[in-house]
């Protein structure tokens, strides 16, 4: 809404800078989006007077004029327009001038004459949209005189946000009234002084009104013999002031009334309407109406109109119908203020797709008072404006008038939410500024009658808010709370997940984080359709690439490893933390999962020695300590997953429950990503592991004997896995082997085609005392034994 | 076997002397000092020594073999110092090093870790709930009924009827006071969505929530939070401003503006030339928000608040576009 500062004076008197003025709405809560100085680009213009007027030799739609500015000499000026005569006084520009717009005077030569200036039109100024010749000034206005000042064309324009609960914001007078509770001062609402005349209105137009729960109030009054025709120029200003652009005095006079009083009113062509009627009632199944807009639109059964006998002439609260339209040839107008129920009004604009001032206004909730001072303050200015007659009587329909409303404020409670100390006749003047009624009260409490404009005030909390506002809210105390703690601990796993994000950046893992939707082309491309095709899917997405939610964190962290790649990267190591989501009866079921992608090398390049590419075992690497960080027991197993290269996967088994793969991405899946290099991938269902208590941990005592080391290499069958060969040593090697490892595997010429060499060391230690040759060979000998029977495994 | 000793003592110092490397040294102490060196030979061989004069003999090797090893030391302390001061390449520390690959957390998770950690320490706890929610606790238990305007500026997502991705995370407020009884103290960090996508906004984002309810919880406390808040994270000479505004699930409300983190409050593009930027919505909790949640609001108030980190983030670090925040592009990432 924009509020033009010298029409907002008009209502209250205001004292201070248009700054301190925007700050002081800023603290009642008017949120100012703009300040604009209308009339400030406006420069060297002045008021000049016509001397002469020449032909131009060259040029029949041109004259050569000499112009009195108040200089020392006349300027010539070339111009274009027909409409003045000599001792007309009009807006010169003088050289150096700037228009609206930023458009600059500067001397120059038309058509072989040389033009000192430009006298400007009422456009030009960008005050009316009048571009029917030179603007003619008021003979008496004095020559040189700045035109700003000579028109009063200055004005400042605060742009503001009116929130949803406060409608009344959205006007003149709603502003008005809330500085002048600021202020102490009186809000001057214009007077009425309407002069009623000819035969009654009921009988020449009805009102009757079928929906009442729809409609609470419908006033009309009749109009005869307005003269429709363009607004005088201070209507005009006004309405430019506000953003709108004039039309004619009929739809300006009503537009007016909505900026003044917030009241949306409706103009009909009286003798269009079928006998003169007016009723309101659901439209009818299969009922059409031609908007204003010129758009043909079909009614539903739930939406309120205004018809006449026969038809729908306007859509209730919405637009009204092409039919019935104010026009030049209109001899009588019935005009229309009501009040429509905000909801069936939002619920209409909304189906008919069709948002406009008027709807806007309404689904804020209109106030039944104004309705009757809208109209009149309307009737009032057609008679004034457009000459019209106004008809005796009001047709106002208002079955059952809005309940008083009371709502009781309990002075130590406003103090006890608020945490301040208002005195009690404190509290009660604030609100008595706002226009809240006292209806009498105690020490403790007062009674308030709630304004008709404040539909926003139901409890006694609202009260508490009036109160503080005008109190400022900057002059509420600032204390810290005494918080007790909770022995409830209410989102365990989000600690453990923050402690995980630290540890694998520790770890040198950079941490991604994506959109969470996706969609079955992201997620086909990633080859994974078999296991997460089943998607929730969003009913308005943005776009086709977010048509769903995502149910892996696989297609975000390859289009990622993707975009890097094409920006020239070659290396990287990236984790993301976060959601996929599962179709699921009622509301989706949400995971927590991690994924890890690793590229090129975990070493920065270093002139020292070359880097060593990354390879599964480092992804396994981190997976385990991820593991052992979370205190989980995780296996991996080999197996097959869409995205990963057959021999290169692994499932990953908390006892028997899958918790996630790890591998190296298919080299044709990477194809569809641009990706040429190796990618090693994994995804871990997190909820699980982040599930379990980490197991406290106990001493074990310090061996203070020495270690013994052994090696022992073995032959045995290619696929065998190592890791259980390992195990198996481990079981066999009993409670004297500390370690044992793999440190060589070697497989070629100099073994069997189908057999591996495989290097073990162990290191023996034992608590009580230093370990014999003896007491070693006898441990080695069992495990030998051990990978003998359960491999086949022969000594190299 | 006096003099025997004796002669073999000053051939041995000699020798140590003249061992030029640590090497020889070592093949020295092994020699004279070894478990089958000369001193062993020598300390078995007294066996032969007449009984009277073995204690003294005794001694004596043993004199022997203590300088000896006083002198191998050093030795070995001059030719160190010798190797220590000659030895190999001298280092040219202008050349790059060798360091780890560096990690990164996201600046988003950054930004919310620091925030919480505030919170944490007031004697907050985090709460979380679904992204995916029920129109009822993202909207209706909230106070903001089917039809209500202020569905207006909540863009929503819908997934099916009745359910939708939040809007906002204050539906944890709901389904926290539904688990527990006052006193509540939580934060909550959590992704949110509303139907919208340019420069300055992003269909998916992230807030922080906060809610406090005890008995006698009150407006001037909700500015204390806030302040220690804003002074913690902006630091202490940023100025803060309460304003009305309207939410439907507080009453009174407010918005909190800090000074322009840019221009210190004198007035430049970012802050739109007020001086203030908007960095969240508060107020106190709405008497119908304690009804849905079964809470007698006579006996309980409390404060909620709720501040978007993105835009807290891209104040803090000067980052001029939302899109770097979600592009995972590594060289944006990589500067945090
Ligand atoms: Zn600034």
């Amino acid at each position: 809404m924009k509020i033009s500062l010298k029409w907002l004076k008009d209502y209250v008197d205001i004292d201070v800078t248009p700054e301190e003025l925007a700050k002081q709405m800023t603290m009642l809560g008017l949120e100012i989006e703009s300040i604009e100085q209308v009339g400030g680009d406006i420069d060297h213009i002045v008021v000049g007077q016509i001397l002469s007027i020449e032909p131009h030799p060259d040029a029949d739609k041109l004259v050569v004029c000499r112009t009195n500015a108040g200089r020392e000499q006349p300027e010539q000026i070339v111009c274009g327009a027909k409409n003045m005569k000599v001792g007309d006084k009009v807006p010169t520009a003088l050289l150096g001038a700037t228009l609206p717009g930023g458009f600059k005077i500067e001397r120059r030569k038309m058509r072989g004459i040389e033009s000192c200036g430009m006298m400007c039109s009422a456009r030009e100024l960008g005050i009316s949209e009048d571009h029917g010749g030179l603007m003619i000034l008021d003979p008496d206005m004095t020559i040189g005189q700045d035109i700003k000042d000579a028109l009063g064309i200055g004005d400042v324009v605060f742009e503001i946000e009116v929130i949803p609960n406060r409608g009344d914001w959205a006007s003149m007078i709603g502003v008005a009234r809330e500085l002048a509770a600021l202020y102490g001062k009186t809000c001057r609402i214009p007077a009425l002084d309407l002069k009623e005349s000819g035969e009654a209105a009921s009988a020449v137009a009805s009102v009757t009104i079928e929906a009442n729960e729809l409609c609470p109030r419908y006033i009309g009054r009749v109009l005869k013999n307005a003269k429709v025709e363009p607004s005088p120029q201070w209507l005009a200003e006004r309405l430019i002031a506000a953003g709108q652009r004039p039309i004619n005095n009929i739809v300006d006079i009503t537009n007016y009334v909505l900026l003044e009083t917030g009241h949306p009113l409706h103009a009909f062509d009286c003798e269009k309407l079928a006998g003169h009627q007016v009723v309101v009632r659901r439209a009818s199944a299969g009922e059409t109406i031609n908007t204003l807009d010129g758009t043909l639109r079909s009614l539903q059964p739930e939406m309120l109109v205004i018809a006449d006998a026969q038809r729908p002439q306007a859509v209730a609260g919405v637009m009204g119908g092409a039919e019935s339209e104010v026009g030049e040839g209109t001899a009588t107008i019935l005009l229309e203020s009501a009040v429509f129920h905000p909801i069936s009004v939002r619920r209409t604009s909304r189906a008919l797709g069709l948002i406009t001032e008027a709807s806007q206004h309404f689904q804020r909730g209109a106030d039944p008072e104004m309705a009757r001072y809208a109209i009149d303050r309307a009737a009032q200015l057609m008679q004034e404006i457009a000459g019209a007659e106004v008809l005796s009587g009001a047709l106002d329909a208002y079955p059952t008038p809005a309940p008083v409303r009371e709502v009781r404020l309990r002075y130590a409670r406003c103090n006890q939410i608020l945490g301040a100390e208002i005195a009690p006749d404190i509290q009660r003047q604030h609100l008595a500024s706002l226009g809240f009624q006292a209806q009498g009260g105690d020490d403790t409490s007062v009674l308030f009658r709630i304004p008709s404009w404040r539909n926003d005030v139901t409890l006694e909390e609202d009260l508490v808010e009036e109160v503080a506002r005008l109190f400022n809210y900057e002059n509420i105390p600032t204390v810290l709370p005494h918080i007790q703690p909770s022995e409830t601990v209410l989102a365990p796993q989000e600690t453990r997940i923050r402690a995980l994000r630290r540890f694998l950046a520790g770890e040198g893992l950079t941490e991604l984080y994506n959109w969470t939707f996706s969609s079955p082309e992201a997620v086909q491309k990633a080859g994974l359709q078999d296991t997460c095709g089943d998607m929730v899917t969003l009913e308005n997405p943005l776009s086709e690439k977010q048509a769903t939610m995502r149910s892996s964190l696989i297609p975000g962290i390859l289009a990622n490893a993707a975009h890097n790649v094409r920006h020239g990267r070659s290396s990287m190591a990236v984790f993301e933390v976060g959601p996929v989501y599962l179709p699921e009866e009622g509301l989706p079921t949400q995971r927590q999962r991690l994924a890890i992608l690793l590229a090129g090398s975990l070493e920065p390049k270093h002139w020292g020695r070359p880097q060593t590419p990354v390879g599964i075992f480092d992804l396994k690497g981190i997976l385990e300590t991820v593991f052992d960080f979370l205190g989980a027991n995780v296996r991996f197993e080999a197996g097959t997953f869409g995205p990963m290269r057959p021999g290169q996967t692994a499932q990953l088994l908390a006892s028997t429950t899958p918790v996630g793969w790890c591998g190296q991405v298919r080299a044709n899946l990477l194809r569809g990503y641009d990706i040429e290099s190796e990618i090693f991938l994994a995804e871990v269902e997190l909820d699980l592991l982040l599930g379990r208590e980490k197991a406290g941990r106990t001493f074990s005592a310090i061996p203070g004997f020495p270690p013994v080391l052994r090696d022992l290499a073995i032959l045995v069958d290619r696929n065998v896995p190592a890791g259980e060969i390992l195990k198996a040593a481990q079981q066999a090697g009993g409670p004297l082997l500390r370690e044992a490892d793999i440190f060589d595997i070697y497989i070629g010429k100099q073994v069997d085609a189908n057999k591996k060499s495989i290097a073990l060391s162990f290191v023996f230690q034992s608590e009580t005392q230093t370990l014999t040759d003896s007491i070693i060979q006898k441990q080695t000998e069992n495990i030998q034994k051990r990978l003998q029977k359960d491999f086949g495994a022969t000594l190299r | 076997m006096k003099d025997e000793l004796e002669a073999f003592a000053k051939d041995a110092l000699e020798q140590i002397q003249l061992a030029s490397s640590a090497q020889s040294l070592e093949e020295a102490r092994v020699h004279y000092l070894g478990r089958k060196g000369k001193i062993t030979e020598i300390l078995r061989g007294l066996s032969q020594v007449p009984e009277a004069e073995r204690p003294a003999m005794g001694q004596a090797a043993n004199q022997v073999k203590q300088s000896l090893s006083e002198a191998i030391d050093a030795r070995k302390a001059e030719l160190e110092a010798v190797s220590d001061a000659n030895e190999g390449e001298p280092a040219d520390f202008s050349l790059p090093s060798r360091r780890r690959s560096e990690g990164h957390i996201h600046v988003i998770n950054q930004v919310t870790e620091e925030i919480l950690s505030i919170f944490f320490e007031l004697g907050f706890q985090t709460a979380t709930g679904p992204d995916i929610e029920t129109e009822y606790y993202n909207f209706e238990s909230l106070n903001i009924p089917a039809d209500h305007p202020a569905r207006d500026s909540h863009d929503t997502f819908f997934v099916k009827p009745g359910v939708v991705l939040r809007t906002h995370t204050s539906p944890v407020q709901m389904r926290v006071m539904e688990k527990m009884q006052p006193p509540v103290a939580v934060v909550v960090p959590g992704r949110v969505y509303r139907v919208d996508n340019d420069a300055s906004h992003s269909p998916m984002f992230y807030q922080i929530e906060g809610l406090l309810v005890d008995e006698r919880v009150s407006f001037a406390e909700l500015k204390g939070t806030l302040m220690l808040f804003v002074h913690r994270f902006f630091g202490k000479t940023a100025k803060i401003r309460f304003r009305p505004h309207f939410f439907p699930f507080t009453e009174p409300s407010a918005e909190m503006d800090v000074s322009c983190t840019v221009c210190q409050g004198k007035g430049c593009r970012v802050c739109k030339h007020s001086g203030w930027l908007e960095v969240l919505g508060c107020g106190m909790v709405h008497p119908n928000v304690f009804r849905h949640a079964g809470y007698d609001s006579e006996k309980y108030t409390g404060f909620a608040f709720g501040l978007g980190v993105d835009r807290i983030a891209m104040l803090r670090h000067a980052i001029p576009s939302i899109t770097h925040l979600y592009e995972n592009d590594l060289r944006f990432l990589e500067q945090f």
